[in-house]
């Protein structure tokens, strides 16, 4: 309502403290000017009339924030000047712009950052001091060939692993997710390594999916047919971000008519965008909830008992599998003859999930009453202690409103892509090493990976038990060691035992804190320094392929992918397999705008392509998952062990683990959860959605972003009040496993007892250990959860006092 | 704190000073003339006279400082039409050369004492003016602290306020001056005394408008919106020990410290005590105003973003 | 009438993820400090129990962003001392940093926050409604940069007739301190600057 201005800011900072995001910043010693040439916004007619000899060209937007949008960059004398969006000059909802988002709009300050690696260096303190040398590119590549040689003999390639990174996955030659892209072709050849299965972003999501649909839902587009769309644990506007993603297709959606409930503990942007009603849940009780839903419409008769009865396995007594012993059904569950002999009523749920009992029953009303309801999850729910759980129960409402396999329904899981274009990829080829861990075990491959085995332990796959401890580590533009992943204190001290895993390889293009753990650091080209053609976005009725034109020379010593693995291959004696016959990027580029002319009539030759910059292809979009299924489940079975939704599972039925993995999907109590009597030390539940300013860690490092948005603890105004804690605050944030320091945002967003600490800030500790820049892992816990192995991020306790 | 947001504060206060000086000197000169003629009264008040000058020509350089690109001022064009700003640099830079005219007339007796005189009464009233115009310069309409009349009438007692004081203060040093070694002008002295006197009635007067202005205006401001309501909970949460410190330090000079100078004025052969006194009284009199200026810009809160 | 260009923000469909202020930034070069578009939060209610249960009671929230509104009745433009503030008869407000003397006043008075000082520099800076893209017959650099097409330009009229005439959403002051030119779309939750009720919640 009111600011102060300049001279009243001025003046009272003399007299009371203020805060500002510039003294945060300079704090952090980074008070930097924006890098690329300021003129402070002056004269800008003058400049206009000047940068007519500027140029745009297509580029691209290459790391994980789930979307793709058409980027566009202005390049004068040999730099990058500004970003553009997508310049096509059709908008419609057929033919939608992929308009990048804000951070897209700063890859100009991400790529010329004062942080830019500048050349090959190796460690030379301890490992983690981030004391390093700087070194030539020949005794980089040295280094590593040497090193790969010696575990090998020593070792085996069973002893080096690829560990999970997503800062450059959009496609083509410059692709280093694991078992992709040029590096996993050299280490192929070179006979292998041990990879994994699973994601950070849905290790329950994937492991639970095949056991109750076997796919995701309807593609965005649908959503057009939908009167009403409720999201759990999603929050598109924020995690597809990009003007063509769901995000924008739920405000289409709206448009439409269409209205939105959104389940989550915060009030996010999403909900704030699409008007919804908001039902703040407690963090990990959905299950509970659904139940208490499934419960409702069961005794008020809204349910669809015939579908139920065709099309599920599981849902009541009857539909249970051969020989399943009697009173294992959902329905059994919910009437109280299950395991737990309670009835899921409204009241049973409320103290649980923190929504009182009429609000429930009016919930199920609405869903029951409302067709076609389309329920969508996000993967905020499965980022948790048993994240398996709600995958699996979302389902079970989907199908009981008779809104599976319709239009403006849905299946319950998540939105398909709704137009796919077929081209060419980098041939990494197979890597001959079957053996895959967890994505987040990694930590156990370290200190007892010749322990672990395919047993319900470690849950490894490809084979029965591993051979090796992990020796050498490959981490190419990824931020997993520690930054993303869980407990960075904890997994540091691991690390400083070099005589466990003894080479860790880091290549980024920033000096994160993964990058500190490196033995030798590769400086690597970001797209603006290298040809590429990377995928589009499939999302809804359209999508494209991009041209990433080189915009400028690679910057101080980078060095891009190909030429790394090329330079590799040569010194493991794999030049020639490797090359195959291609000696320029071009070479590849060609192949792969071949096969994408074979599987697509229109697109166009390669030099036309570059010309252009992108091709656009219209026309997909109106998948309705299991719309076959729905029509004749015998001819068109789901891809699920029993060919039907898969409520009862014989699988995990069958693994024996029924507190923690069990058959029907169950309300389980978490760890450090809303029931947890650790909330007596540490009573705050903390989560860390998602935001909008970084792509994980990624871009954490442009000052433009961090000011647009400040890195902050969400906190509830009644648990701030407790606390004599005030919007803007400095808070400590703390548990056993570290401390956090930052501003607090104290708002009503979020329920009272839920803070949440957005994910993807830089680890930087101060000289007590303590990280001043609000890195929620340095607060999570290592505990894999128990069927996917994956990670539980959002579940963790921490107390929260005035700094 | 930032140098320039200090520039304003000096400004204001000393562009103040300079004004209320005058008028008050004039006055005095007015009633020394009558007293002991042309002569002897510009020996009384032409020292006084020549302090006006300089104080108003910093007054200008310090609102230099204020600018972030003084230099433009060369391209600029005054909008005289809207600005009450242009009015007011307008304003100041006439006066200060009227100001420097009119001392140097009276140093170097160019023209006779009419026309000094009359010079002298246009300055003043020009000087009134330029308090005014400060004034303007914070009614804006966006400004609910600013935008009252509490605004160019407490300029306008703070001139005179610190005028008498400093003039006081002046005279006793300009005496001091004028009877050095042993040979004393009585006349001068009774002067002296006499304007001393005056002074402090004077003073004490000032402070009883201030002291029934500043709780007329806390009340009104309630009725002025939430901006309003804010500036006042700053002036008497935040910044609630420098006001009350302000109306104290301003309660001793100009009353407490005036009466004893009133007192003292009447006895012969207290030129010590007198001066300690008056120059005490300009002190807290002074560190009075600078507070309560400094007030007036910390918690003026803006409508809107 | 002479012709009066104007923005249109729609807040229903605003999710204040600031594109617009960075895509602002980015065109117009400006350093940390000086956001000549910004993205306020309106937010408020509380926390109440119900029964057992603690709930959310008239708990609202929503994003408005806003630039310099290029008013009608410019402020900035009266006040300033060096007549460095002037309307174009397209109705576009600028400041000529060659005549500026940086005094600050014209921020000191108009209650959108628009005009900010640029310390490199030295001189007062807004937006200028990407005047130069404007001329080459392009989009401000904002309203392209939207993902959620939020943002529009043009004849204030010609919005006026398309969106409807809201345009004081609460936190904005009232318009007819300067009569901005700008129309909104209400958010289900807007209150307007007469009925208020919530806070800016921005923690910078
Ligand atoms: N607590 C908590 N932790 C989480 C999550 C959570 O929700 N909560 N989310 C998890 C999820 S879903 C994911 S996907 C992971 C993501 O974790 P990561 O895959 O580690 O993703 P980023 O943090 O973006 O790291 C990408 C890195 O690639 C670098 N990079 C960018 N461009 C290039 C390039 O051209 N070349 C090279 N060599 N490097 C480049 C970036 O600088 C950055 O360091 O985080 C997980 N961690
Ligand atoms: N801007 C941006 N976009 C991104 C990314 C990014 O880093 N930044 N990362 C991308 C990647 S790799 C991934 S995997 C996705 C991640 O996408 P998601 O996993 O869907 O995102 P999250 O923010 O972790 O969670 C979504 C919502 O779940 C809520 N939530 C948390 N716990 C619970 C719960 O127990 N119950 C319920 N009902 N809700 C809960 C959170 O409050 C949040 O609002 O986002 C992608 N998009
Ligand atoms: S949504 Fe993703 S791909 Fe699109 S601009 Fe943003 S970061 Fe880039
Ligand atoms: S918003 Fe402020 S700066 Fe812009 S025209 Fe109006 S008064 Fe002037
Ligand atoms: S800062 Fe510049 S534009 Fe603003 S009022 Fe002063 S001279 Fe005018
Ligand atoms: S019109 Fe141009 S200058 Fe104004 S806010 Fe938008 S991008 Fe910035
Ligand atoms: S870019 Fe659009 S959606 Fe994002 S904050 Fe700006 S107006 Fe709102
Ligand atoms: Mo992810």
């Amino acid at each position: 309502m009111t600011k102060k201005d300049f001279l009243t800011k001025t003046l009272t900072d003399t007299v009371i403290s203020r805060r500002s995001f510039l003294k945060w910043s300079a704090a952090l010693g980074g008070t930097a000017a924006l890098a690329g040439g300021l003129d402070f916004g002056l004269k800008t007619v003058e400049k206009a009339a000047a940068a007519s000899d500027s140029q745009i060209f297509t580029t691209s937007c290459y790391h994980n924030c789930g979307s793709r949008c058409i980027l566009w960059a202005e390049v004068k004398d040999g730099t990058v000047v500004r970003m553009l969006p997508d310049q096509d000059p059709e908008d419609t909802f057929d033919r939608m712009k992929a308009i990048p988002c804000l951070r897209g709009r700063s890859q100009k300050w991400r790529v010329y950052s004062p942080e830019r690696l500048k050349y090959p260096m190796k460690r030379v303190g301890k490992r983690g001091e981030g004391k390093f040398e700087r070194i030539s590119w020949e005794e980089a590549l040295d280094t590593v060939a040497t090193k790969l040689q010696e575990v090998k003999e020593k070792y085996g390639n069973e002893a080096i692993y690829y560990n999970y990174a997503t800062g450059q996955i959009a496609g083509g030659v410059d692709n280093t997710y694991n078992g992709v892209g040029p590096i996993a072709r050299v280490m192929h050849l070179f006979g292998g390594y041990v990879s994994f299965y699973g994601t950070y972003s849905t290790a329950c999501y994937s492991a639970a999916l095949p056991f109750i649909t076997a796919g995701g839902s309807n593609s965005s587009d649908d959503l057009l047919n939908s009167k009403l769309i409720v999201l759990w644990s999603d929050n598109p506007v924020v995690t597809r971000t990009g003007g063509k993603g769901i995000g924008y297709h739920c405000l289409k959606a709206k448009e439409a008519g269409a209205k939105f409930i959104v389940i989550d503990p915060v009030y996010n942007d999403t909900a704030i965008a699409t008007e919804a009603d908001w039902v703040p849940i407690n963090p990990g009780t959905d299950c509970a909830l659904i139940a208490a839903l499934a419960y409702v419409m069961v005794k008020d008769g809204t349910y669809d008992k015939e579908f139920m009865a065709t099309y599920s396995v599981g849902f009541d007594e009857d539909t249970l599998p051969e020989g399943t012993p009697r009173n294992s059904s959902y329905m059994a569950y919910l009437m109280g003859r299950g395991y737990d002999k309670t009835p899921k009523t409204p009241e049973w749920a409320a103290p649980i999930t923190g929504i009182p009992a009429e609000r429930i029953v009016k919930l199920a009303r609405e869903i029951a009453g409302t067709k076609p309801c389309a329920m969508f999850q996000g993967w905020g729910m499965q980022r948790r202690a048993y994240g398996e759980q709600p995958v699996r129960a979302l389902p079970i409402l989907a199908a009981m409103t008779g809104n599976f396999g319709i239009s403006g329904g849905g299946n319950g899981t998540r939105p398909t892509g709704g137009t796919n274009i077929s081209i060419g990829g980098f041939p990494a080829g197979e890597n001959p090493i079957k053996t895959k861990i967890s994505v987040y075990m990694w930590p156990d491959f370290i200190e007892r990976g010749h322990e672990m085995t395919s047993g319900p332990r470690d849950l490894i796959k490809g084979a029965e038990k591993m051979t090796a401890d992990m020796k050498f580590m490959w981490n190419w533009a990824g931020n997993c060691i520690t930054n993303q992943h869980s407990d960075i204190n904890g997994t540091v001290k691991m690390l400083q035992d070099e005589s466990k895993l003894e080479f860790i390889v880091v290549s980024d293009v920033v000096m994160t804190h993964s990058a500190k753990m490196a033995d030798i650091l590769l400086p690597d080209t970001t797209h603006f320094e290298a040809e590429n053609i990377t995928g589009g976005n499939s999302e809804g009725r359209s999508n494209f392929v991009l041209f990433n034109h080189q915009l400028i020379e690679p910057l101080y010593e980078a060095k891009d992918v190909l030429w790394v693995a090329e330079q590799l291959a040569d010194r493991l004696g794999l030049g020639v397999e490797f090359r195959e016959g291609h000696e320029t990027r071009e070479s590849w580029l060609r192949d792969i705008v071949a096969v994408a002319r074979e599987n697509n009539e229109d697109f166009p030759t390669y030099e036309e392509f570059k010309e252009i910059g992108y091709y656009k292809k219209v026309g997909g979009g109106g998948i309705i998952a299991g719309k076959a299924f729905v029509e004749d489940p015998i001819a068109n079975p789901l891809k699920t062990p029993t060919g039907k939704i898969e409520i009862y599972s014989p699988t995990m039925a069958a693994m024996n683990n029924p507190e923690e993995i069990p058959a029907i999907p169950l309300y389980i109590p978490e760890w450090e959860g809303v029931s947890d009597p650790l909330r007596e030390k540490y009573p705050l539940l903390m989560g860390g959605h998602h935001s909008v300013q970084r792509s994980h860690s990624t871009f954490d490092n442009v000052a433009a972003l961090r000011e647009a948005h400040i890195q902050s603890l969400w906190m509830n105004t009644l648990d701030a009040e407790a606390r004599g804690i005030k919007n803007g605050d400095m808070v400590k944030v703390f548990n056993d496993r570290g401390e956090v320091r930052v501003p607090a945002y104290v708002t009503n967003r979020l329920r009272p007892g839920v803070t949440s600490l957005p994910q993807g800030a830089w680890f930087t500790p101060d000289e007590n250990g303590v990280d001043i820049r609000g890195c929620i892992n340095t607060l999570t816990k290592y505990h894999p959860t128990p069927f996917a192995k994956g990670n539980p991020q959002h579940t963790n306790l921490v107390q929260v006092e005035k700094a | 704190m930032d140098t320039r947001e200090w520039a304003l504060l000096i400004f204001t206060i000393l562009g103040q000073i300079a004004a209320g000086s005058l008028l008050v000197l004039l006055i005095v000169r007015a009633f020394a003339v009558r007293m002991a003629g042309v002569d002897q009264a510009d020996r009384f008040t032409n020292g006084p006279l020549y302090i006006i000058f300089p104080i108003m020509g910093l007054a200008l350089l310090s609102s230099l400082l204020h600018l972030g690109n003084p230099l433009n001022i060369a391209k600029a064009v005054p909008n005289l039409g809207t600005s009450w700003l242009s009015r007011e640099v307008v304003i100041a830079v006439v006066f200060v050369i009227l100001v420097g005219v009119y001392a140097l007339m009276q140093w170097r007796k160019i023209g006779n004492n009419v026309l000094r005189t009359v010079i002298g009464w246009i300055t003043g009233l020009l000087g009134l003016v330029q308090v005014y115009g400060m004034g303007m310069v914070y009614m804006i309409r966006t400004q609910p602290a600013w935008n009252t009349l509490a605004t160019p009438v407490s300029f306008l007692v703070t001139a005179l306020l610190l005028g008498v004081a400093t003039i006081a203060a002046a005279l006793i040093v300009n005496n001091a001056l004028l009877n050095k070694g042993d040979k004393k002008d009585e006349q001068q002295l009774e002067m002296l005394r006499k304007a001393l006197q005056g002074l402090a009635i004077a003073s004490i007067a000032l402070l009883g408008v201030e002291f029934l202005v500043t709780p007329l205006y806390m009340a009104y401001l309630p009725s002025q919106g939430v901006e309003a309501m804010q500036s006042l909970e700053m002036m008497v949460g935040t910044f609630g020990v420098i006001f009350a410190l302000r109306l104290i330090f301003v309660f001793v000079g100009a009353g407490i410290l005036a009466t004893y100078i009133y007192r003292n004025a009447s006895i012969l052969g207290k030129e010590g005590t007198l001066s300690t006194l008056v120059f005490s009284a300009l002190i807290l009199i002074l560190t009075g105003e600078v507070m309560g200026r400094f007030i007036f810009y910390a918690t003026h809160v803006r409508i809107g973003l | 009438m002479a012709k009066q260009l104007g923005f249109y923000v729609n807040l229903a469909d605003c999710s204040g993820c600031k594109a617009c202020e960075i895509a602002c930034k980015d065109r117009k070069e400006l350093p940390l400090g000086v956001r000549w578009r910004r993205v306020y939060e309106y937010g408020g209610g509380e926390w109440v129990a119900d029964g057992d249960q603690m709930v959310p009671s008239g708990v609202f929230h929503y994003f408005v962003s806003t630039a310099c509104m290029h008013c009608e009745k410019p402020i900035c433009m009266e006040v300033c001392p060096a007549s460095a503030i002037s309307k174009r008869d397209d109705g576009i407000v600028l400041i000529d940093p060659d005549k500026c003397i940086g005094c600050r006043y014209c921020s000191w008075a108009c209650p959108y926050g628009a005009p900010q000082f640029n310390e490199e520099a030295k001189v007062m800076t807004k937006c200028d409604f990407c005047v130069e893209l404007q001329a080459q017959g392009q989009n401000p650099a904002c309203v392209d940069a939207c993902p959620y097409r939020a943002l529009e330009f043009g004849d204030i009229e010609e919005l006026k007739a398309k969106h409807g005439e809201l345009n004081d959403p609460a936190p904005m002051p009232d318009p007819s301190l300067t009569h901005p030119a700008i129309v909104y779309t209400p958010h289900k939750d807007t209150r307007t600057s007469q009925s208020g009720g919530g806070q800016v919640l921005n923690i910078d």
